[in-house]
């Protein structure tokens, strides 16, 4: 592992930045344009915000932070979702007029809170991780357009009474907690190892973005008239990524199968393996 | 009743340090314990959090319209027994699962019965199962997050309920989006100041006899600090009911 956690199998890790920042949030602000194309977009726009958050994670994660993957992904969906609900909150105080202010607030609420807890961490606790601080408050953006994205695709608004109605009320604000930490969390705790390779920690990312895309679909039916498009879309985008991701997985453990385990006794059993492998 | 932001920061706050210093009561054994080489619950804080914190809050949610201290209590019971549950099957499985004696390897005699663990302890192991110490300190951990979780929810609602977007219908006893809200709110500051002791303790604590559990006071600052910020967040989430 090199500097910040980075193995020779990386990504640029600008790369799923802009792809969280631009596409998250471009995706949250068109909601309104159309009651159809307007959540497709919202729900895209979170599968970017966990791609983002994927990628945080794996970065964070690689240093070994004690407490297992996962635990770093519960607190910054914690304080994301408290920070992105407070910015719609802001604009509803603010009037009508500035509820576009809402979903860009929030996710900068969430950084802010990101920040003080790194930054607890880091002085208080001791810890020694030095990209806690940037990783957090990456995580804490990604979590809260998230959050914000698929609650955008159910309400089919960024505005904090309609989400009230149509995600807060049912209960579907607690479903997204435990669904996008684990979208996020899950793929570099399923894939972390010494033979990482992040391209395909990320296809996994995706693979998880898109199945929580479909299930917030589905969810969506008594609220929303685009919950198919959203489902179907989320559902191919699902297929596509898990084939890729089972597909890179077997290119990578084609190492293992051409030179075979290592030998059970040396001697007899070991020659015969080699001569198995020439022959094939 | 109305609640002034500074009593809700305030009760966030004081919830928080509850909710971080209970955890450090709770034996988290994390992955060592899972294959029974550490004493302790086999999983990190977050799950015990999720676990303890969603029982703890659907009690405390129940008795919503309940004075204060029963809100508190009910809370603090729902905790309590889902981690005496989470530890007594816990340790069914240690017992009759994998075959080892609970014992713990951090004392010689456990502080409360006063049996002997050394002999116990298998060689190579930091002890493994939950014995009686660990699990009454997992019960106080228990009772005090509860208390802590609880505690928010009820200031968080009721500064919810008396605005006009989350008040309570006419003829219904509860609004139930100040109740999602603030329990949704409650749950994420039990995960915050979980994964902060979780931090603190380095993923690993048996109770109150581990001598990691002499790092609480730093764990504490950071909690209260963490929660006081979480705690305004939610005085901006009470300005969203005014519409």
């Amino acid at each position: 592992m090199s500097e910040n956690g980075r193995g020779p199998n990386s990504v640029d890790k600008r790369k799923p930045l802009a792809l969280g920042i631009v596409g998250g949030l471009i995706g949250i602000y068109l909601t309104p344009i159309n009651p159809i194309i307007g959540p497709l977009l919202a729900a895209l726009g979170a599968v970017c915000g966990i791609v983002w958050g994927a990628d945080a994670i794996a970065r964070v994660a690689s240093y070994g932070l004690g407490t297992g993957v996962p635990s770093i992904g519960y607190m910054s969906l914690a304080f994301s979702l408290v920070g992105a609900l407070s910015g719609l909150s802001v604009a509803v105080y603010l009037g009508t007029s500035y509820t576009w202010i809402g979903p860009v607030l929030g996710v900068v609420l969430a950084m802010i809170v990101g920040a003080i807890v790194a930054g607890l961490g880091l002085t208080v606790l001791k810890m020694k991780i030095p990209i806690l601080m940037r990783c957090t408050i990456e995580l804490a953006g990604a979590a809260s357009i998230s959050v914000l994205g698929f609650s955008a695709a159910i309400a089919g608004s960024y505005a904090m009474p309609n989400i009230l109605h149509s995600v807060i009320i049912p209960g579907y604000i607690a479903l997204f907690f435990i669904l996008n930490t684990m979208a996020i969390q899950h793929p570099f705790n399923a894939c972390l190892g010494p033979n990482e390779n992040r391209t395909r920690t990320l296809k996994l990312a995706f693979s998880t973005a898109f199945i929580a895309m479909a299930i917030t679909g589905v969810i969506a039916m008594p609220f929303s008239s685009a919950w198919y498009v959203i489902a179907i879309v989320g559902a191919i985008g699902w297929f596509v990524s898990i084939t890729s991701f089972i597909q890179a997985s077997k290119d990578e453990a084609a190492l293992v199968k051409w030179t075979g385990w290592w030998p059970h006794e040396e001697g007899e059993d070991f020659d015969k393996e080699v001569k198995e492998i020439k022959e094939a | 009743m109305v609640v002034d932001p500074l009593i809700l920061i305030g009760a966030v706050a004081v919830g928080g340090v509850l909710i971080g210093g209970g955890v450090h009561f709770i034996p988290v054994g994390g992955a060592p314990a899972a294959i029974a080489t550490a004493t302790g619950v086999g999983t990190g804080t977050a799950m015990l959090a999720a676990g303890g914190g969603m029982t703890g809050l659907i009690t405390a949610a129940a008795a919503t319209t309940s004075p204060l201290w029963l809100v508190i209590l009910a809370g603090g019971a729902g905790s309590a027994l889902m981690l005496g549950i989470t530890m007594l099957v816990g340790n069914w499985v240690y017992i009759w699962g994998v075959g080892c004696v609970p014992s713990s390897a951090k004392v010689t005699h456990d502080p409360i019965t006063k049996y002997e663990q050394s002999k116990f302890v298998t060689p190579g192991t930091e002890g493994h199962g939950i014995p009686t110490v660990c699990f009454v300190s997992g019960i106080i951990g228990g009772l005090l997050s509860g208390f802590g979780g609880a505690l928010a929810y009820y200031f968080l609602y009721y500064s919810l309920i008396a605005t006009p977007g989350y008040a309570i219908p006419s003829g219904a006893y509860v609004s139930l989006g100040a109740a999602t809200l603030a329990g949704t709110f409650a749950l994420g500051l039990f995960f915050v100041n979980s994964v902060i002791a979780s931090y603190n303790i380095g993923g690993t604590i048996e109770g109150f006899h581990d001598p990691k559990f002499a790092r609480l006071p730093r764990a504490a600052l950071a909690c209260i600090i963490a929660s006081a910020i979480v705690g305004a967040l939610g005085v901006l989430l009470v300005q969203g009911g005014s519409f």
